[in-house]
């Protein structure tokens, strides 16, 4: 939370009629418009230079000083205050600078207390097994720690998210890659079967079944890269989407595996190969010498009488 | 505890004339209480500070609580009701310092709801200030994670720039006087744990309170690197003071200093107001300088002008 803020020359812009204060060099001191600071919600600003009437008394404070104080000798135990030397200047506008000068202030001022407190021997440091009353309740407490814990869970799941988005990137261009080969790949073969085809055409046609031999094991090599795009040429005739079922992408037999397959060879193995209508029902071999059906759950009935 | 404070108003005497006591313990309602070791440094200096915390009526949500930090962070404080802020609250004041026996006094006086005055004076007789509150932030913010005994005695820090003027001195001593707890406070709690920041900046007073978490294995020692480990987690509440006057009575009296920079919020927001009023008059007064600067210096005709117009 931003404690001060710089302000817009609030006092420089005075209107000719304004009639503050008594001074009369408050006109030209605001004119100036030096130093000036605000701080959150109660607006704090400063007058560019002190306003000369100011009282300052200054015998008068000092014998007050010396009616209230204690007296000279008293132990330092009583009093418990330490004196810290400030070495830099801190910008009351710059938070952390201004927090860091506070907490070494006190750091220094507790470790020459705790020198002190050492060398008198008396105990100063709280046992881990004291029990009192605390300034803050434990419920305060408890709240204090899910805000942290909370807070803590929520980096470590920003940072997780992150780390799997490059993750992911990372992944697509590896693909990408990988795809790009492939297709180079399959350029390359296409074209060297052009060239064989070229080259036959011109040596003559000779040599029929060797030369097959070389095709076929040219289309093995491509089954596997082919048989994640649609197959037109390999439409089996029981097929009953005509070849034009949609077949998975390469990228969703990745992501899927396991039950979430589309691809033909899955729903093939789970629910068996499609085949013409009504093919459900019919007199086969297998079927007219089957006896299942007959006397309708009868021995199942028998148990259950038994019993 | 009537008997107890007669006995012990005889006693010192007769320590002060014979430093060897009598042998036989003294039979006291509690027991039997063993001699003078554990009377307050004899002849010494005891600290009998009183503080009354009271505030004034329509005090906003946020300096109340505020309020009731500083009472549980100072266990040698009596929190009084609302006082009634009327013309005379200098007199009222005295006297209910007077009647709860009190010794200082921390007065939030709460102004149209938004501003904070804390008069923090020593009583009967002794200096007062009047302070305005900034930057207030409380115990209960779950930002501030630290926490600490109630009623242990805190350890003061304050800048070295409190030593360079007289009115630092002084306002030293009595924060010094007001904030510190008695040494054998009956709520007291014993050991060191937290630690008061007072320091100046930029004329104003910053107030900071830090829990001391030391690795430490005995109550009185620190392990050999202990000092270094030590840690400052922050318990709250936050405040900053900006000192307005220093009165030479309680409450009132003749003024001792005045703050040159201080402005008023009051006036901070009147002149804000006329700023943003300011807008519109110079929007009438740029028209009118307009208007005066066309008529002296009249555009010439143009030829073209009817060109157009049919």
């Amino acid at each position: 939370m931003a404690i001060k803020k710089p302000t817009s020359k609030l006092l420089e812009t005075l209107p000719e009629d304004l009639d503050m204060e008594p001074s009369e060099s408050d006109l030209e001191t605001e004119s100036e418009a030096g130093s000036e600071s605000e701080s959150e919600g109660d607006e704090d600003v400063k007058l560019a230079e002190p306003s000369k009437t100011a009282v300052y008394n200054k015998e008068a404070i000092l014998d007050k000083l010396g009616d209230i104080s204690w007296p000279e000798d008293v132990d330092w135990m009583h009093k418990l205050s330490l004196d810290i030397d400030q070495e830099q200047e801190v910008d009351v506008n710059d938070d952390l600078a201004r927090e860091l000068a506070f907490y070494t202030q006190a750091l220094e001022g507790t470790r020459q207390a705790f020198v002190k407190f050492q060398t008198t021997g008396l105990p100063f440091l709280r046992p881990d097994d004291y029990y009192a009353e605390m300034v803050k309740t434990d419920t305060h407490m408890e709240k204090i720690k899910g805000r942290l814990l909370s807070e803590k869970r929520r980096i470590e799941e920003a940072e997780e998210r992150r780390k799997a988005r490059e993750n992911k990137k990372k992944a697509k261009e590896v693909q990408a890659e990988k795809q790009k080969e492939r297709a180079k790949q399959k350029k390359d073969e296409i074209e060297s079967v052009k060239k064989w085809r070229k080259q036959r055409q011109q040596s003559g046609f000779a040599g029929g079944e060797k030369d097959g031999d070389m095709g076929l094991s040219f289309e093995k090599v491509k089954e596997s890269d082919t048989s994640k795009k649609n197959k037109r040429a390999g439409v089996s005739p029981w097929d009953r989407s005509g070849g034009k079922a949609k077949q998975s992408g390469g990228k969703d037999r990745k992501g899927g595996g396991g039950g979430k397959r589309k691809s033909r060879e899955f729903r093939d193995s789970k629910y068996g190969f499609g085949g013409k209508k009504g093919m459900k029902k019919q007199n086969t071999a297998e079927s007219a010498n089957e006896f299942k059906g007959f006397n309708k759950g009868d021995s199942f009935q028998n148990k259950k009488r038994k019993k | 505890m009537g008997k107890k404070r007669k006995h012990s108003d005889v006693e010192v005497p007769a320590v002060k004339k014979d430093e060897t006591a009598a042998e036989r313990p003294k039979r006291t309602l509690l027991g039997w209480k063993d001699k003078p070791e554990t009377q307050q440094e004899s002849t010494g200096f005891r600290n009998r500070e009183k503080v009354l915390v009271t505030c004034s009526r329509r005090i906003n949500y946020r300096y109340r609580h505020l309020m009731l930090n500083l009472v549980s962070v100072l266990p040698h404080c009596k929190k009084d009701n609302k006082v009634e802020s009327k013309a005379t609250k200098g007199a009222t004041l005295n006297e209910l310092v007077e009647l709860k026996s009190c010794s200082s006094c921390l007065f939030f006086e709460c102004r149209k709801h938004k501003d904070l005055y804390l008069w923090m004076s020593k009583c009967p007789n002794g200096p007062s200030v009047k302070f305005l509150v900034n930057a207030v932030h409380t115990m209960e913010e779950l930002k501030l994670t630290g926490n600490h005994l109630k009623g242990s005695r805190p350890l003061l820090t304050f800048s070295s720039n409190f030593d360079k003027d007289p009115h630092w001195k002084l306002l030293k001593e009595m924060i010094t006087q007001i904030f510190g707890t008695p040494k054998e406070h009956r709520k007291s709690k014993p050991y060191h744990d937290h630690v008061f920041v007072f320091s100046i900046v930029d004329d104003h007073i910053w107030f900071r309170n830090y829990q001391i978490s030391c690795p430490h294995t005995g109550a009185d020692k620190i392990d050999r690197g202990g000092l270094e480990k030590m840690t400052l987690i922050e318990v709250g509440p936050r405040f900053c003071l900006n000192p307005i006057k220093i009165f030479g009575g309680s409450f009132g009296g003749p003024t001792l200093y005045e703050n040159p920079f201080y402005v008023s919020p009051n006036q901070i927001r009147s002149l804000e107001k006329r700023q943003k009023a300011g807008k519109y008059a110079k929007k009438v007064k740029a028209k009118t300088r307009r208007k005066m600067h066309e008529m002296t210096n009249p555009l010439e005709t143009d030829e073209f002008a009817d060109m157009w117009k049919e």
